[in-house]
């Protein structure tokens, strides 16, 4: 064998020096490759410079290669050893997202006391939502409106249908609702099919075990608020008659609060397996999807053309209740795009003009600087959604656009607060320890504002430099500058825990 | 001096033989029988305690002798005072690697 069969070791030894070097911090990965790939190149002189290979001494020389791991281990140790801890003192970073923890928990436990906010946050959906859509005509443009007329309905129903396997069909109307014990207040009733609650999969409470007692008479399912304010909370309400109008329904339960997302506040709903049959007027209709049009990729607005009753074909609107569904969560995006773009127009966006000399902090303090601030955005938004929806859903009585408008304005102008906070909160800290700048000073003259220098200083309480803020920015001082303070200062502070030269 | 009475026998060891002419890692490792996986190690930590300090070789000088060139380390005035203390505390020291073997490297 010749010194060129050797090679196979050779480019294994470097390799294993390659992969240690993984272990090095970066910064020291340059010179300490040249040291280890320098040494080797003496150790295998001495060891394996032979003309035939010997295995004594290509063992030896990967023995010392293997070394190159535990001192790659140690240096990565001893670098790690020299970060500088974060500031424990009032106002440090830590305590910053503990508070902002503790806002959004509170947010939480405030949402989840309001039924509206809950149906939202629980994501309380219909039952396979996206097989559900709206129908309503293309004309028409408004969404919150009824366009479908009973009769409509009828012929859809009275066809045999492709795409869909079942309609349900709502108005709402006025009507006073009464017992024979007390006359009751006019509600909002929706007249709806028979299986509206089927259709939609909603839950209703205190439904009579037995099925109903008296099943020729329509049923009417109560709101959860009206439940509680005209029928005191009654547990035993399933089952009792009671005039809606002039017409006779049985009570047969309760709708949990907050399920129903369908256009309409409703106080109750009236279901009748004829209500299509002696409706007139416009309504509400929604259609389930039938197994093979569900399967198809349909959009979540779709158009379709159907006949009408007078035969001439018209154009209808087909609206998915996923996205239905989705609008609070929609609604706060738009809104927190909306700060973003606006942001730049109300504060300064850079954090990075505090350098005046060359000294750059290492990658790891910037790291942490820049994820400080990510997380504090992070719980800054969902605060923001909480809120938006609290302030939203404030009164039970608001209707949906009312609702809708609220949370808009209230998220945008939430979040750009929010996030002006996040900025100017990041640049009065210290961007190596992340402490709170405290103990402003107010330096110099505004009269000799173009002569000497003229402003405020803060000082980083665990000595790491100090940030000089122009009072009036200058073409010479236009932006604050930071003036880092090497270790003789340690001396001068309590915290000189804190001060290494390791963040450079 | 708190560097003083820290310092283990390996590394007193080292020290003395940098001391004793021993001045890049492999010779260390040769004289005092240890693996790299100590040596090296052992250099840092006497470096960052600024016991040692270490300097490239010149380029011409290797590129002469057709080598890549080395990291030589050499005692501060620290290190030298701390190899005193250390020697009186290990007295085997100064046997097992004598000083004397400068003028022979």
């Amino acid at each position: 064998m010749t010194r060129q069969s050797t090679s196979p070791f050779r480019v294994g030894n470097l390799a294993l020096l390659r992969l240690a070097s993984l272990l090095v911090p970066w910064q020291h990965r340059g010179e300490w490759g040249r040291e280890w790939r320098s040494e080797l190149w003496h150790v295998r002189q001495a060891c394996a410079a032979g003309i035939a290979p010997s295995w004594k001494g290509e063992r030896e020389v990967a023995a010392f290669c293997l070394g190159a791991f535990q001192d790659a281990f140690y240096l990565r140790r001893q670098v790690r050893h020299k970060k500088v801890p974060l500031a424990s003192t009032r106002g440090s970073a830590a305590q910053c997202m503990l508070f902002l923890v503790a806002v959004m928990a509170v947010s939480y436990c405030f949402a989840l006391l309001r039924p509206g906010v809950r149906a939202e946050l629980l994501a309380l959906q219909y039952r396979v939502p996206q097989n559900l859509v709206m129908i309503q005509s293309a004309r028409n443009r408004q969404d919150l409106g009824p366009t479908i007329s009973a009769e409509q309905v009828r012929m859809w129903k009275g066809r045999r249908q492709q795409i869909f396997d079942g309609f349900a069909f709502y108005q709402i109307v006025q009507k006073p609702v009464s017992t024979a014990l007390h006359a009751r207040s006019p509600l909002r009733i929706a007249r709806a099919s028979s299986n509206l609650f089927e259709l939609l999969g909603l839950p209703i409470q205190l439904a009579p075990a037995g099925g109903e007692a008296r099943n020729e008479l329509p049923r009417l399912i109560l709101s959860d608020a009206v439940w509680k304010k005209e029928f005191a909370e009654d547990p035993f309400v399933a089952g009792q008659v009671v005039h809606v109008g002039l017409r006779e329904a049985v009570v047969s339960g309760v709708a949990p609060p907050g399920h129903w997302r369908l256009p309409g506040k409703v106080d109750g709903w009236l279901l009748d397996p004829d209500v299509d049959a002696v409706s007139d007027g416009v309504g509400f209709v929604v259609a389930h999807l039938t197994p093979s049009a569900a399967q198809e990729q349909w959009s979540e607005r779709w158009r379709m053309s159907a006949p009408t009753p007078d035969g001439t074909p018209d154009d209808f609107l087909c609206v998915s209740l996923a996205e239905k569904t989705r609008e609070s969560w929609d609604l706060f995006l738009f809104a927190v795009i909306l700060a973003f773009l606006s942001l730049p127009a109300t504060t300064s966006l850079p954090l990075g003009e505090y350098q005046l000399g060359s000294r750059k902090l290492s990658w790891s303090t910037r790291l942490r600087r820049w994820t400080f601030l990510c997380g504090k955005i992070a719980l800054l938004l969902p605060i923001v959604y909480l809120i938006s929806l609290d302030l939203a859903y404030t009164r039970s009585t608001l209707d949906t656009l009312s609702s809708e408008y609220i949370q808009l304005v209230s998220a945008f102008s939430l979040c750009l607060f929010g996030l002006r906070w996040a900025l100017r909160d990041q640049r009065q800290r210290c961007p190596v320890c992340l402490g709170k700048l405290t103990h402003p000073v107010r330096v110099g003259q505004p009269s000799r504002n173009f002569l000497a220098w003229n402003g405020t200083e803060l000082i980083c309480v665990g000595g790491h430099g100090l940030l000089h803020v122009p009072e009036i920015p200058t073409s010479w001082f236009s932006t604050q500058r930071w003036m880092y303070l090497d270790p003789s200062w340690e001396i001068l502070f309590p915290e000189s825990g804190l001060v290494s030269t390791g963040y450079f | 001096m708190a560097t003083e009475a820290k310092l283990s026998h390996t590394a007193a060891m080292i020290l003395q033989a940098i001391n004793a002419g021993y001045i890049y890692g492999f010779s260390v490792m040769e004289m005092t029988g240890l693996p790299s996986g100590t040596v090296y190690p052992a250099m840092r930590r006497l470096e960052r305690d600024e016991l040692i300090r270490s300097n490239w070789e010149q380029q011409s000088i290797a590129d002469a002798e057709q080598r890549p060139p080395r990291k030589y380390y050499k005692l501060t005035r620290t290190g030298k005072v701390t190899l005193e203390s250390s020697r009186k505390r290990y007295p085997l020291l100064a046997k097992l690697i004598p000083s004397e073997q400068v003028e022979s490297i």
